[in-house]
Parts: structure tokens; sequence; C-alpha cells
């Protein structure tokens, strides 16, 4: 059965299996592998449609987390630069969580004190960060750390583990 | 090997894949979907595309075949892979694994399957 010309949503349902395939490899395939692998597998589905018609050609191909895996299998890149980025913002996270529980802790202390008319600061590591804050007495006005070289130094050491763990592992399996 | 209704077993499939690549790629060279649908032709149709694009891509790892870009007229350009010299070693070695196995296994399978006991386990 030849379906002949691809009309604009043959080409729209390729493009989105082609992007399925994409979204699983972006970070962690180096790019011009990506680009090869998806510059093959959309002319092997459009040759495919033209015969089968494009949603027999995107099911023929399986699942395309499978596909995609397959493809990571072959040609992973030695960093994983989307799982270094999750862990760089988890541990971001975690230390804001931590920050702000400090903080929540310190203000407890500080209303518990019976403290009148000043604001209170505490520090770890001054200059440093990661935990910093000031609250004052009342507890109407309060700061808390964003950002420091500490939480410069620990989202890097998070994001080169994230990165790299799975290469490290591999490595040692073989 | 085919089951009653016709249909082959994936793991199997799976296993013999290259063999079945290499071996049609040394008739003659070929792209993605052209491999796909003479495999098809042969009866091979749980073949999913998906699963020989990237075993194209192993080979083309292991070196077992090169590749060129070819203009069509679909637009895309088409992959075509043609076998290397190792590749045509490695079709030889793995026929001759294929032979062996299959002489290896042929006595177990020609002897006729004993009658099920009575109480046979599930």
């Amino acid at each position: 059965m030849n379906q002949g010309a691809l009309t604009k949503k043959d080409r729209a349902r390729i493009e989105i299996a082609v992007r399925t395939v994409d979204w699983h490899l972006d970070g962690r395939v180096p790019r011009a592998r990506r680009r090869q692998i998806l510059n093959e597998l959309r002319s092997n589905l459009i040759e495919a449609a033209e015969q089968v018609g494009s949603q027999q050609a995107v099911r023929q191909l399986g699942d395309l987390k499978a596909l995609a895996n397959s493809y990571l299998e072959l040609y992973r890149g030695r960093f994983d630069i989307r799982a270094g980025s999750f862990w760089a913002f988890i541990t971001y996270m975690a230390i804001q969580v931590l920050g702000l529980a400090l903080f929540i802790a310190f203000r407890a202390g500080v209303a518990a004190g019976g403290a009148h008319g000043a604001s209170y600061s505490f520090e770890f590591w001054p200059g440093f960060g990661p935990f910093a804050g000031t609250v004052s007495a009342s507890g109407n006005t309060f700061e808390v750390l964003i950002g420091s070289p500490a939480h410069i130094l620990f989202v890097l050491v998070a994001f080169m583990i994230g990165s790299s763990y799975r290469t490290v592992f591999a490595r040692r399996r073989t | 090997m085919a089951q009653e209704n016709g249909a082959h077993d994936s793991q199997l499939l799976k296993g013999v894949l290259s063999l079945a690549l290499l071996r049609l790629l040394a008739e003659r060279e070929s792209y993605g979907y052209e491999l796909v649908t003479r495999l098809h032709e042969l009866g091979l149709t749980e073949v999913q595309d998906g699963s020989v694009y990237p075993a194209l891509g192993r080979l083309e790892r292991d070196a077992h075949v090169t590749s060129r870009l070819v203009a069509s007229s679909s637009g895309a350009a088409r992959k075509y892979y043609r076998l290397s010299a190792a590749g045509y070693a490695a079709l030889e070695h793995i026929e001759l694994a294929w032979q062996s196995l299959v002489r290896a296994l042929a006595p177990i399978l020609s002897t006729p399957v004993p009658a099920k006991p009575k109480e046979a386990l599930p």
C-alpha cells in the first residue's frame, strides 16, 4: 500500500515521535550523535509513512522510550547533564529547606528569649554560607540566604557527581 | 523457529537479529526501513522497526558496517549501510556458530517428546 505524499498531520505525527525520542536522549547523548540518530529516524519514519501511513509507521517503532533506551545503551556520553541538573536542583532545595528549618528554630529561640526591639542574626561560616538569617524581635521581618559561595560549591559538586556517577559505575562493572 | 500460529519468539529473534541484518547487508547495501521491509518479506513480521535501527547502530559501532548518506526523493537523506571487511568476518563467525548450535540442538529436537506424565508440573 503506497500512501504517497505526506500531509502536515503525518509530518507532525512523525515529528512528535522523533521529538519524544530526542527528549529521552537530550543531555545524555553528545549533540552531534543525537542529530545523526534523529535524522536517520526521521528519514526512516517518512519512508515508512509513505508506504503504510504515518500512524502505522510510528506504531511499528514500538515503545519510543525503549527505542531511546536502546540508543542510550549505545551512545550515552560521559556526562549525563540532565541527571546532573536534577541532583544540583535537589541539593539546592535541600540546602534551602535545611536553612529554612534553622531559621524557624532561630526565630523561635529569639521569641522564647523574650527579645525586644532589635534584629537578631545568625550565620554559619561567615561570608561563605550556606546558612544565615536575620529576624526582628517581633518576627515580622526576616531574611534568609538564597545564594552564597557554599551554595555554588554544593550545587557544583552535586552536578558533577550526578552527571558522572553512572559512567563511573559502568566502568567498575566492566 | 516458527510457532504453531506462525509467530516467532521475540527473544530468539533478538538473538539472531544481528545475524539476519549482516546476511541481508552482505547481499546488498541497504537503509533502515528497507531492511525492515526485507525482514518482513522473509516472514519475520514481528521484528519492529524500533529494534532494527539501534541494531544497525550497534553494528556500525562495532565496525561491522559502514554507512553513507544518500539524498532521497522524500526529503530526508537515507543512511545506507554496507558490510565492512570486519562485518564479513563477523558474519562468517556468527553463521558458523549458528550452524554449530543448530547441529547441537538437532538430536534433541528430533527425538519424540515423551508422553506427559499424568501428574505433570504446571
